[in-house]
């Protein structure tokens, strides 16, 4: 077995430094990635070779034209210490960007301070020739000849919302993918066309391009697996050391039998899925994983040992070879869009726990063995969303809490108590809702299903509490941007300011909504994935690509929010400074805003001293129940493309801290810039003074079923999850189940050891810390974020 | 939260409640300060426990120089100068409070509040939840909780009667009359030992451990008792001091004993109140030392912990 601690050296964080805070630059000299990481051009030159030919087809076998072209000749090799294999470059090193997207901030990024590491002169060169190919092809040209008027004025970011198309998710049908193989799936696609030549459909032509597509993606799939099996049985002839010889012969079986055929052993399985989930990233650059590694796995594993063909220790090994392959996978972000996820590699996360349809416990061996993987490996993705519901065995939490403990932020606790009701009432059927999982952050997924182009950005709430001050009228520029609500004059109570700000809320989710249901038109139009098509259920059935139709829920169209606990803060101290205690007219205090709190810092100590969220007060917590409740009924009138609610999502990312910047200070004592609260449920950092268990109440008293997919996090000193202190951290979570809150994490390192690590980042390198609903490389995050984390409140009372 | 009134036998004098306690009992619990103390410890680690009513204390960082204080203070105790910043003449406050009124900056403070029984039920019981999953409750500690025993009883009474579990934390130096009446609905009781010599006890706390002692016999026969300890280097922590106290644990049958270990906490906030901090230069006890008493009470077959 090989040690996870040589692992762990062996391979290259792929994580994205946060660069930008909205426009602004954020410690840019770092660059954007480690310098060892460089960016490989391979897939950008195959897929421009591939377009040149294919001129003038549709579309979507274009795309699979080209998928197929880069899975047939891209560079593979097999590192020595590998048993799983599969890459997304020629290079070990390298990280691809997609160039079918976007070719200008590329070339803008290696001519850049932060990226000019990434590439040599000669590639820069070739790059300049890659991208005059795609100029007015990619999909950000098109976006751009599309965009014209309001739809161009309210795509671009002003710090309202960032719209962005990277979190394009969803998760495969791995449970039928395993059981039948490719080669069926081929099967019943080739079916499937015989039986539309009989019955020739409408949209004929339609179907057979798309069929015929899925296919050609299908079949390169399986070849690029008898690559790796030809490459592994040639090393292997001339391997004089006898276990690596071994595992290269492995490799070669493996690869020779899967994908095609289904896997007969827990390795194949892994394999299996790894070269899936491998393809789709490489078929579209996207974050997230989702699977539900126990439930699907767990099996292959449980059959292998009682037919001891496996030993654990030897899953334990397979389980940290595929982390480090998880690792590997990384995106090239635009600056800008680095204030948002500063700290991601590609924001992976596996699902553990929770139910089957029929509602039993899924747990396995392999939950535990993931879970020593997480504790040994210690790497920033995946992380770890674990289901906890009543009859989660006592075993498993305590095994989670022993993970936790060791700081690197996950697992993060799901709540099936508090998420299960919330999807039935998405119109999730029961038997699926108990399927659900996370792809990364708190993304709900409902696997194998058609879920997918799905985040629509992150909304900045605060910004439209300062649009509603200012009748949506920027004071600077005399832009009336936002929905021309009354003036702040005529308000007699907080709920004139409520009113206000949830038509500040209406009008720009109304304008999010159209660049995205133009955005996804685009995408339809396009950038089909006839790969993702082929490995979820209904495309094939129908023969329609998987923009072209939708899985029936809302549970698609989130728009992440940020700085609803300053929206909530804000409101109460309105009600209590200006209008409880008569202290300053509404305008006086929106002018000395305007003025950043200058000159009246008395007046901001007084918001200060306002009740805030977070205290188990209710003056406080009620006014944040309504902004949260009413904000997400706004949201939800409007509507995507085929008719679904557009509805809030807890995944914060970093945009608490790089987008804070475009909001002006605001009502709750925040300064011009400063951060927001953590996530959607966290207490702004500071103002919670009544410790943990009274946070947990506040949090109780915003009901999930009338909001979303909430985030929470936690910080704790290590010493409350060990000895003598663990059955009562475990009980701490117990209440928090009972609660229905639906989601928490906790970050668990002490203040010392932060500003240690910030002082002295070489001794540090390896240190990791939760930014909202990912792990970070502490060393990667700007000073500012790093100021932000041990700025945070410590949950240490007593 | 401040909440002033003239003193009232109705209302109680609580100087902090403490959620999310986890080290005055088992579980969860919420610990309820009561203000007010017969006893003057040397190393007292909290001074504004100790008087009987509200009195003032500051944090200077807070303080943004903003004068408000000064033009209200009737005394004239407050100054301004350019390199000291705002200043307390302590000898001249007579704790009328009125700057703590007009300090929004939080920097005058009042330690101590009057609080109906309702008001801390209410706060105890917004917990509950917590409780019952660790089986945690409420934990009444001072200053010298007996001091206000009727109050005390009233609030335990009530929560008793909603079940939850109870721990009284006190020095013991109280009228048994009062203890029992108390004593009545305490699940556990967490008695506080300074020294077994009475000589030595009055030296450093004001009082002897005469009535302590009594108390404690006559509470092992009616309540389980866990035994914390101080340990004060010089004072306390030789190993005879020790064995003594462990044998005397093991009579009474305690739950365990929990030896503190002496830091200087007190220091600062008797420097917020105007207080003198009387010890000076008190080692803290070493790792190692502690570790050995611990395995003293241990020889005696007694549980201990360090900390708490
Ligand atoms: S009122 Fe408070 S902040 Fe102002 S000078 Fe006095 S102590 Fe300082
Ligand atoms: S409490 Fe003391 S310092 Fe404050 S106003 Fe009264 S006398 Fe002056």
């Amino acid at each position: 077995m090989q040690l996870a601690e040589n692992l762990r050296n062996k391979f290259v964080s792929k994580a994205v430094r946060n660069v930008q805070r909205g426009y602004m630059d954020d410690d840019k000299s770092r660059g954007l990635f480690r310098p060892e990481v460089k960016l490989d051009l391979q897939r950008s030159r195959l897929m421009t070779e591939s377009f040149r030919e294919t001129d003038g087809q549709a579309m979507v076998l274009r795309r699979a034209k080209a998928l197929a072209h880069v899975l047939d000749n891209m560079g593979i090799f097999i590192r020595e210490w590998e048993r799983l294999v599969g890459y997304q470059t020629a290079d070990p090193n390298g990280i691809y960007h997609p160039i079918d997207m976007n070719w200008k901030s590329v070339l803008r990024l290696v001519k850049s301070d932060a990226g000019k590491a990434l590439l040599n002169d000669a590639e820069r060169k070739e790059l300049d020739g890659i991208c005059a190919y795609w100029k007015g092809k990619s999909m950000s040209d098109r976006q751009q000849e599309m965009f014209t008027g309001d739809l161009g004025k309210y795509w671009q970011y002003e710090g309202t919302y960032l719209w962005t198309h990277w979190s394009e998710l969803g998760i495969p049908d791995y449970e039928t993918l395993l059981r039948e193989g490719l080669n069926a799936r081929i099967k019943k696609v080739e079916e499937r066309l015989e039986e539309i030549d009989r019955t020739i459909p409408l949209d004929y032509i339609e179907q057979k391009e798309f069929l015929q597509s899925v296919i050609i993606v299908l079949k390169a799939v399986i070849n690029f697996s008898n690559r790796y099996a030809i490459l592994a049985e040639e090393m292997a002839r001339s391997e004089k050391d006898p276990e690596r010889k071994k595992r290269l012969e492995e490799i070669a079986r493996t690869c020779a039998w899967i994908p095609a055929n289904p896997p007969r052993t827990f390795l194949e399985a892994m394999q299996f899925f790894y070269f899936i989930h491998l393809v789709r990233y490489l078929e579209y650059s996207t974050l997230g994983i989702g699977i539900r590694l126990d439930y699907i796995l767990g099996p292959y594993y449980e059959k292998d040992l009682k037919e001891g063909r496996i030993s654990r220790d030897e899953a334990l090994e397979i389980l940290q070879l595929l982390w480090v392959k998880f690792l590997e996978l990384g995106l090239v972000y635009s600056p800008l869009v680095t204030s948002v996820y500063g700290g991601v590699a590609s924001l992976q996360a596996i699902t553990l726990g929770g139910t089957d349809k029929l509602g039993r416990d899924v747990t396995n061996d392999l939950t535990y063995i993931a879970l020593e993987a997480a504790k040994t490996m210690r790497t920033i993705e995946p992380s770890i969303a674990l289901r906890i519901h009543k009859d989660t065995p006592d075993d498993v939490l305590s095994a989670a809490v022993d993970v936790i403990r060791t700081g690197i932020g996950y697992p993060s606790l799901f709540n099936d108590d508090a998420i299960i009701p919330l999807l039935i009432k998405w119109n999730v059927p029961l038997e699926e809702a108990k399927g659900y999982a996370v792809s990364g952050c708190v993304y709900m997924e409902i696997p194998g299903k058609n879920v997918t182009r799905r985040a629509v950005g992150y909304f900045v709430l605060a910004k439209c509490l300062w649009w509603a001050l200012h009748q949506g009228m920027n004071p600077k520029t005399g832009e009336q941007r936002g929905a021309r609500t009354p003036n702040p004059a005529t308000f007699k109570s907080w709920e004139d300011v409520l009113d206000a700000y949830l038509e500040q809320v209406r009008f720009f989710t109304t304008k999010l909504s159209q660049v995205e249901n133009t955005c996804r038109d685009l995408y339809a139009k396009y950038c089909p994935k006839p790969f993702y098509s082929a490995i979820v259920e209904g495309c094939i059935e129908r023969g329609k690509e998987c923009k072209q139709w939708i899985y029936p829920s809302m549970v698609h169209d989130f728009i992440m929010v940020i700085g609803s606990t300053n929206v909530a803060d804000s409101i109460t101290a309105i009600k209590k400074v200006v209008f409880d205690d008569k202290r300053v007219p509404l305008p006086e205090l929106i002018d000395i805003m305007n003025k950043n709190w200058e000159g009246r810092d008395d007046l901001r100590q007084i918001c200060l001293n306002a009740p805030k969220y977070g205290n188990d007060d209710d003056y406080a917590d009620i006014i944040a129940r309504e902004v949260h409740h009413r904000t997400e009924a706004v949201m939800e009138t409007v509507k995507d493309r085929f008719g679904y609610s557009m509805r809030g999502d807890g995944s914060a990312v970093s945009a608490t801290y790089g987008l804070a910047i475009d909001t002006p200070a605001t009502p709750d004592g925040r300064f011009d810039g400063g951060p927001f609260a953590d996530s959607t449920l966290a207490p702004q950092p500071g103002m919670d003074k009544k410790g943990p268990t009274a946070v947990l109440n506040s949090c109780a008293k915003i009901d999930t079923l009338q909001t979303y997919n909430h985030l929470l996090k936690q910080k704790f000193m290590p010493q409350y999850l060990e000895g003598d202190m663990k059955p009562v951290f475990l009980s701490y979570l117990k209440t928090w189940r009972e609660k229905k809150i639906p989601h928490i994490q906790f970050n668990v390192v002490d203040k010392k050891t932060l500003i240690e690590a910030q002082n002295y980042p070489e001794k540090y390198r390896d240190l990791i810390v939760r930014v909202a609903g990912f792990s970070a490389y502490f060393a990667d995050l700007s000073k500012g974020l790093q100021d932000h984390i041990i700025a945070r409140t410590e949950q240490q009372l007593s | 939260m401040r909440k002033r009134k003239s003193k009232n036998t109705k209302k109680g004098l609580v100087f902090n409640v403490q959620r999310f306690s986890i080290h005055d009992g088992p579980g969860i619990r919420t610990t309820v300060f009561m203000k007010g103390c017969p006893m003057k410890c040397l190393w007292c680690s909290n001074p504004e426990s100790q008087d009987f009513f509200q009195n003032l204390i500051v944090r200077n960082l807070n303080c943004k120089g903003c004068g408000a204080c000064v033009s209200v203070c009737p005394q004239g105790a407050i100054k301004m100068s350019d390199r000291k910043g705002r200043q307390i003449d302590w000898g001249k406050c007579n704790q009328c409070l009125i700057c703590a009124d007009v300090c929004i900056y939080n920097s005058l403070n009042v330690c101590g509040m009057y609080v109906d029984i309702k008001d801390v039920l209410d706060e105890v019981m917004r917990d509950m939840d917590f409780y019952k999953n660790s089986g945690g409750g409420v934990t009444i500690s001072g200053g010298e909780a007996l001091l206000q025993a009727e109050f005390v009883a009233a609030v335990i009474a009530a929560c008793k009667k909603m079940e939850i579990h109870t721990v009284l934390d006190t020095t013991g130096y109280a009228p048994w009359a009062k203890m029992k009446a108390v004593l009545k609905f305490v699940d556990l009781v967490l008695f506080d030992l300074k020294h077994l010599d009475c000589v030595q006890h009055r030296k450093a706390t004001s009082v002897g451990n005469e009535l302590i002692l009594e108390n404690m016999n006559r509470t092992a026969k009616e309540r389980r008792i866990w035994l914390r300890m101080p340990v004060i280097s010089g004072f306390n922590d030789s190993e005879q001091d020790i064995q003594k106290i462990a044998i005397l644990g093991k009579s009474l049958n305690v739950i365990k004993i929990s030896l503190l270990p002496y830091h200087e906490g007190g220091k600062t906030k008797c420097e917020q109140m105007g207080k003198v901090y009387p010890l000076r230069r008190v080692k803290v006890p070493t790792d190692e030392h502690m570790q050995r008493l611990k395995e003293l009470i241990e020889g005696e077959g007694v549980i201990c912990t360090i900390g708490s």
